[in-house]
C-alpha cells in the first residue's frame, strides 16, 4: 500500500492534484481564521474586545459569519449583467487561490514547483484586477463604476513596481523559480540583508505594492467605504460578497507568504522544522500587514498614483542596475 | 468687511449650467446621500462629475425635517427644553441653553451665579464631547471604516463616552438631558462630581497628543492641506460661524465678543484662529478649542459658588411662564458656531407659548458653502470637506 | 523623512492601545454601574398606608411634551384608610414608545406618585409591551426606584435654597406651597 502511494505521488499530475487540494483546503481554512485574528487584533487595538461570544474567545466566529452569509438572500440587481455578475466572485477567489500553487512552504510542500513561479505569481496578481472590474461593471452601479476605474488604474500601476521589485531577488539568485530562490537563500543568506542591501528596499516596494494590490489601507482606494459605499461589492450580497471578502484575505495572506519566501529565507531557520519557520514568518508579516491597516488613513487616488510613478517605480528602476552591477562584479548569481 | 458679489467671486460658479459645460465631457451625475456612509446623517448632494472631478454640487437638505419650530409654537415655555435637545444631537446642552436663555431674556428671569457657572462648565464639557465626535468621524471619513480611521474614531468615542458618563452622573441621561430650565438648572452638581470632571478631562487631555500624532501623519496632511479652502469673504458672505469662520482667518467668537453665562469673567479665553481656511485649518482650530475647553472647564469647576441653581419658579405647570409679548434674539457659541434663537412671544392669552421660535442652526449655514467649495475637487476631497464642515443634520433640518 | 518618523509614531500609538485594557464590556454578562440619577422607566407608588399615591390630578398629563400620558380620574371619594376625601386615578397609561424621558412628569407630581425606576432593560416583543398600563406601573414599584421625586427635584431647584427662609413662605403659588410644606392631599383638582 505504501509503495503504491509513494509511486502514485511520484506521478507529477497526482502530486500536483494532491498538494493542490491540500493547499486550497489549508489556505481556505487559514483564511477563515485570519478574519477572526484580524477582528480580534483590531478590536484590541481599538480598545474593544473583538469577537467573544461564538466559541471560546470567539474562535468559531468565522463559521458563524459563513453561516450568516449563506443565509442571506442572493440579490442580483435588475439592470445587472447576470453572467458577469455571477462570474466575478468565482474568478476573484480562483485567481487568489491560484497564487497558492507556487508558494514554497517547504521543499516538499509545494503544489507546483514551476520554473517560472515568479512569472505565474505576477500574472495572477495582474489578473486580480479583472474580477473587480467585471463585478463592478456588471453591477451597473455608479459607485461601483468609479471604484472599478480606480481599481484598474491602481492595479495596473502597481503591477509595474511589483514586477521591478521582484526582479531584484531574481537577479541576485539567478532563478525565476520560487523554491530555488528560497534554496539559494538557505545557502547564501536571506535576501533582506544580503549585500548590496537592495533586497531590503525591494522588499519595501514589493510590500507596498502588495498592499495596493490587495486593496488594503492605506491603499484601499477602490473600496473606500466613506466615499464609494462598498466599492466593487456594493451590489453583492451573501456568499458572493463573502467570496470577494475571502479573496482579499487570501491575497493578503499569500502576499505575506511570498514576501516571507522571497525576502526572508522561506523555510530557513535553526532548531525548528522548515514548515514552522515558513509559517511563523508568514504569520508575522500578516500581523504586520494588519497592524498597518488599522493604523493609517487612506490616500487619495491621485496621491496613490503619485507614490507609484514618482517614487516606487524610479526607486526600483535604480535598484535593478545596482543589483545587477554588484552581482556581475561578484561573478554572477551565486 | 464689505459684502462681495458672489457671481464675480473667484470661486467656481455654483449655478453652472451643466449643458454649457464642455460638450465633449462625459458627465456622471451621482447622488451622494441621503444614504451614504459619509454624509453624517441624511444629507444629499447631487454631484456632477467629470471623471472624478466635481464640476457642480447641489445640496439637498431636508430629509430629517421634524417640524421642531412649529412644534415649539404649540408647546409652552416649560415644555420646549426637552424637544430642542433633539436638534443638535451631538451637543444637546447648547440647544437647551440657547432656548432657555431666550426665554429668560423674554420673561426677565435672573439666572443665579451658580447656574451660570454650571452652564459654562456644561457648555465647555459638551464642546469637548462634540469636538471629539467630530475628530473621530472626520478620521473615519478620511481613513475608511476598515482602517486607521476607525481606530481614531474608537479612541475618540472612548473619551466621549467618559464625558457622557459625567452628564449621566449630573442629569441622569447621557444624551437628551432636559437639565436646563427657565431661570437655571434642574439638577444640582452631585457630590464628588468635580473630582470626576478633573479626572476625566485630565485623561482626555493626556490622550489628545496621541490623536494628533495619528492624524498628523503625512497621509492626513496630504488629504487635508489646501483642500476645500473657504476664504474669509466667502465665509462671511455665507454666514459661516464658529470653527469654520475662525479657520478662515476671522477672529470671531461669541464667547468673547458677546459674552453670556460667565464668559465675560474669563479674560484669558484663547480663541483659536487659523488663516488657511482649508480642512487642515479647521482641524487645527477644533483641536485647539478642545484643549481650551478642557482648560476652562477644569478652571471653573473648582470655583463654582454655592447658592440656588434656579432663579425662576421650578416647573410645576405647563403654562406657568407668561410672557407679555415682544421679540428677543439670543446667539450662543456652540461647537459648530452661532446657534441663534429668535423668539417672538405671544402675549395675552397666548402668553405661555412662543408665537414663533426660529432657530438659526450653524450647520445649515455651513452647508451653504457646499456648492462653492465642492467644484474642482475630487469625490474623495468632497468627503473630506463635508466631514470638516461638521454638519449635524438634526439641526440643519430641524 | 517625515513619513518614516510619523509612521513609526503611529505604529507606537496603536501598539500602546493594543495593550490597554478594553473599555468595552460584554454587556449582558457584565453590567456597568449606572449613575445614581439614571432615568429609565416609570413606576407608580403607594404611600405608607398602602394606598395609591396618585390622586389623578393630571398635572403630568398636561406637562408631558410628547403627550404620552393619559389619565382617567374618578370623582373624589373617601379614602378607606385615612377616611379623608381624595381623588383617585382609575386609569393611568404611559406610552413608552414616544416617551422622551424628560422627567417633567416626575417634577410636577405634587404627590410624588410617579417615580422613575433605575432598571434600563425594558424590551418587548410587540408595541403593546411598551405601553405601561396602570398595572405595569404599579408592578414597577418593586424595581429599584430612582432618588428623584417631585419634592426632591423641587427642593433642588428652590430659588431660596441656601438662603434664610422668608418668615412667611409665599403660599400664594402652588409651586412655592409644594416646596415649602408637604402638599395637602385633599384639595387637588380631580
Amino acid at each position: 500500500m505504501t509503495d503504491t502511494l509513494e509511486e502514485l505521488m511520484l506521478n507529477p499530475v497526482i502530486r500536483a492534484l494532491f498538494w493542490g487540494l491540500v493547499m486550497v483546503t489549508a489556505v481556505m481554512t487559514v483564511t477563515a481564521w485570519t478574519t477572526w485574528f484580524e477582528r480580534k487584533f483590531a478590536g484590541r487595538m481599538q480598545s474593544r474586545m473583538g469577537p467573544t461570544l461564538v466559541g471560546p474567545a470567539g474562535l468559531l466566529q468565522p463559521l458563524a459569519d459563513a453561516a450568516k452569509l449563506l443565509q442571506k438572500e442572493d440579490l442580483i440587481p435588475d439592470s445587472a449583467d447576470r453572467f458577469l455578475f455571477n462570474l466575478a466572485p468565482i474568478l476573484t477567489v480562483g485567481f487568489a487561490l491560484g497564487v497558492a500553487a507556487v508558494v514554497p512552504f517547504t521543499p516538499d510542500i509545494l503544489a507546483a514547483d514551476l520554473d517560472v513561479g515568479v512569472l505565474w505569481l505576477l500574472a495572477l496578481s495582474g489578473l486580480m484586477v479583472f474580477p473587480t472590474w467585471l463585478g463592478s461593471w456588471a453591477s451597473n452601479n455608479k459607485y461601483s463604476l468609479i471604484s472599478a476605474m480606480r481599481a484598474v488604474a491602481q492595479g495596473i500601476s502597481y503591477e509595474v513596481p511589483m514586477v521591478l521589485a521582484i526582479m531584484v531577488p531574481v537577479i541576485m539568485t539567478g532563478t525565476l523559480s520560487l523554491s530555488d530562490i528560497v534554496a539559494d537563500q538557505v545557502k547564501n543568506g536571506w535576501l533582506i540583508y544580503r549585500m548590496p542591501f537592495t533586497g531590503f528596499f525591494a522588499f519595501l516596494v514589493f510590500f507596498l505594492a502588495g498592499l495596493a494590490e490587495a486593496n488594503r489601507i492605506p491603499f484601499d482606494i477602490p473600496e473606500a467605504e466613506s466615499e464609494l459605499v462598498a466599492g466593487p461589492t456594493t451590489e453583492y450580497t451573501g456568499m458572493k460578497f463573502g467570496l470577494f471578502y475571502m479573496a482579499e484575505y487570501i491575497h493578503t495572506l499569500l502576499s505575506s507568504a511570498i514576501c516571507a519566501a522571497v525576502f526572508f529565507g522561506g523555510w530557513d531557520g535553526p532548531f525548528a522544522p522548515g514548515l514552522h519557520w515558513m509559517l511563523a514568518k508568514s504569520v508575522l508579516l500578516f500581523v504586520f500587514l494588519t497592524w498597518v491597516r488599522w493604523s493609517f488613513l487612506r490616500f487619495r487616488s491621485d496621491q496613490l498614483m503619485d507614490i507609484c510613478w514618482k517614487y516606487a517605480v524610479p526607486a526600483t528602476l535604480a535598484l535593478i542596475p545596482i543589483t545587477a552591477l554588484y552581482t556581475v562584479w561578484h561573478g554572477g548569481a551565486r | 468687511m464689505t459684502p462681495v458679489a458672489l457671481a464675480r467671486a473667484p470661486w467656481p460658479d455654483p449655478y453652472l449650467n451643466v449643458d454649457d459645460y464642455d460638450p465633449e465631457a462625459d458627465l456622471m451625475v451621482i447622488n451622494l446621500g441621503p444614504q451614504h456612509p459619509s454624509t453624517h446623517g441624511v444629507f444629499r448632494v447631487v454631484l456632477y462629475l467629470d471623471g472624478e472631478i466635481i464640476i457642480k454640487a447641489i445640496p439637498h437638505p431636508g430629509y430629517l425635517h421634524r417640524g421642531v419650530e412649529k412644534l415649539c409654537e404649540k408647546l409652552t415655555y416649560a415644555q420646549i427644553t426637552p424637544i430642542v435637545d433633539k436638534n443638535d444631537y451631538v451637543a444637546p446642552m447648547l440647544n437647551e441653553q440657547a432656548v432657555n436663555m431666550a426665554f429668560e431674556k423674554m420673561l426677565g428671569v435672573e439666572v443665579p451665579l451658580r447656574a451660570r457657572y454650571m452652564r459654562t462648565i456644561l457648555a465647555e464639557i459638551q464642546r469637548v464631547a462634540s469636538h471629539l465626535l467630530w475628530l473621530g468621524t472626520f478620521a473615519m471619513d478620511l481613513g475608511g471604516a476598515l482602517g486607521g480611521g476607525t481606530s481614531v474614531f474608537m479612541y475618540c468615542f472612548r473619551e466621549r463616552e467618559s464625558i457622557l458618563n459625567l452628564f449621566e452622573d449630573l442629569t441622569g441621561c447621557r444624551f437628551h438631558y432636559n437639565t436646563h430650565t427657565v431661570g437655571g438648572q434642574r439638577h444640582d452638581i452631585p457630590a464628588g462630581w468635580a473630582a470626576k470632571v478633573h479626572q476625566t478631562l485630565e485623561a482626555i487631555s493626556q490622550r489628545i497628543p496621541e490623536y494628533e500624532t495619528m492624524l498628523e501623519h503625512p497621509i492626513f496632511v496630504r488629504r487635508t492641506k489646501g483642500v476645500g479652502v473657504i476664504d474669509a469673504d466667502l465665509a462671511l458672505e455665507l454666514g459661516l460661524t464658529g470653527p469654520l469662520l475662525r479657520a478662515s482667518g476671522v477672529d470671531h467668537d461669541l464667547r468673547r465678543d458677546a459674552p453670556y453665562h460667565i464668559y465675560d469673567q474669563l479674560k484669558d479665553l484663547a480663541v483659536a484662529v487659523e488663516s488657511e481656511g482649508d480642512c487642515m485649518a479647521r482641524y487645527k482650530v477644533r483641536v485647539k478649542e478642545l484643549r481650551e475647553s478642557i482648560r476652562i472647564a477644569r478652571m471653573l469647576i473648582d470655583n463654582v459658588p454655592e447658592g440656588p441653581i434656579s432663579g425662576g419658579r421650578p416647573i410645576k405647570q405647563p403654562g406657568q411662564f407668561k410672557a407679555k409679548g415682544g421679540q428677543v434674539y439670543v446667539g450662543i457659541e456652540t461647537p459648530r458656531g452661532e446657534l441663534g434663537t429668535y423668539l417672538i412671544a405671544g402675549g395675552g392669552k397666548m402668553g405661555d407659548t412662543p408665537y414663533r421660535l426660529k432657530i438659526r442652526p450653524p450647520s445649515l449655514h455651513a452647508l451653504a458653502c457646499v456648492p462653492y467649495v465642492f467644484p474642482g475637487h475630487s469625490l474623495s476631497d468632497a468627503v473630506a470637506i463635508l466631514g470638516s464642515l461638521d454638519p449635524i443634520m438634526g439641526e440643519v433640518d430641524r | 523623512m517625515g513619513y518614516i518618523d510619523a509612521t513609526f509614531k503611529t505604529f507606537g500609538i496603536t501598539l500602546k492601545n493594543l495593550f490597554r485594557k478594553p473599555t468595552t464590556i460584554e454587556y449582558p454578562a457584565v453590567r456597568r454601574e449606572r449613575a445614581e440619577r439614571i432615568r429609565a422607566s416609570f413606576a407608580l407608588v403607594h404611600d405608607a398606608n398602602g394606598e395609591e399615591k396618585c390622586i389623578g390630578c393630571k398635572f403630568c398629563e398636561w406637562i408631558c411634551p410628547s403627550q404620552v400620558i393619559s389619565i382617567e380620574a374618578t370623582p373624589k371619594r373617601e379614602s378607606p384608610v385615612t377616611g379623608k376625601k381624595r381623588g383617585y386615578a382609575s386609569d393611568f397609561t404611559l406610552n413608552l414608545q414616544a416617551c422622551i424621558i424628560c422627567e417633567l412628569c416626575i417634577q410636577v407630581c405634587p404627590e410624588d406618585a410617579i417615580i422613575m425606576t433605575r432598571e434600563q432593560e425594558q424590551p418587548g416583543f410587540c408595541r403593546e409591551d411598551l405601553v405601561l398600563t396602570m398595572d405595569k406601573l404599579y408592578a414597577n414599584e418593586k424595581k429599584t426606584l430612582a432618588w428623584h421625586t417631585g419634592a426632591a427635584l423641587m427642593e433642588m431647584q428652590n430659588p431660596q435654597r441656601g438662603q434664610e427662609k422668608p418668615a412667611a413662605p409665599a403660599a400664594a403659588t402652588p409651586a412655592a406651597a409644594a416646596t415649602a410644606a408637604p402638599a395637602p392631599t385633599e384639595d387637588k383638582p380631580a
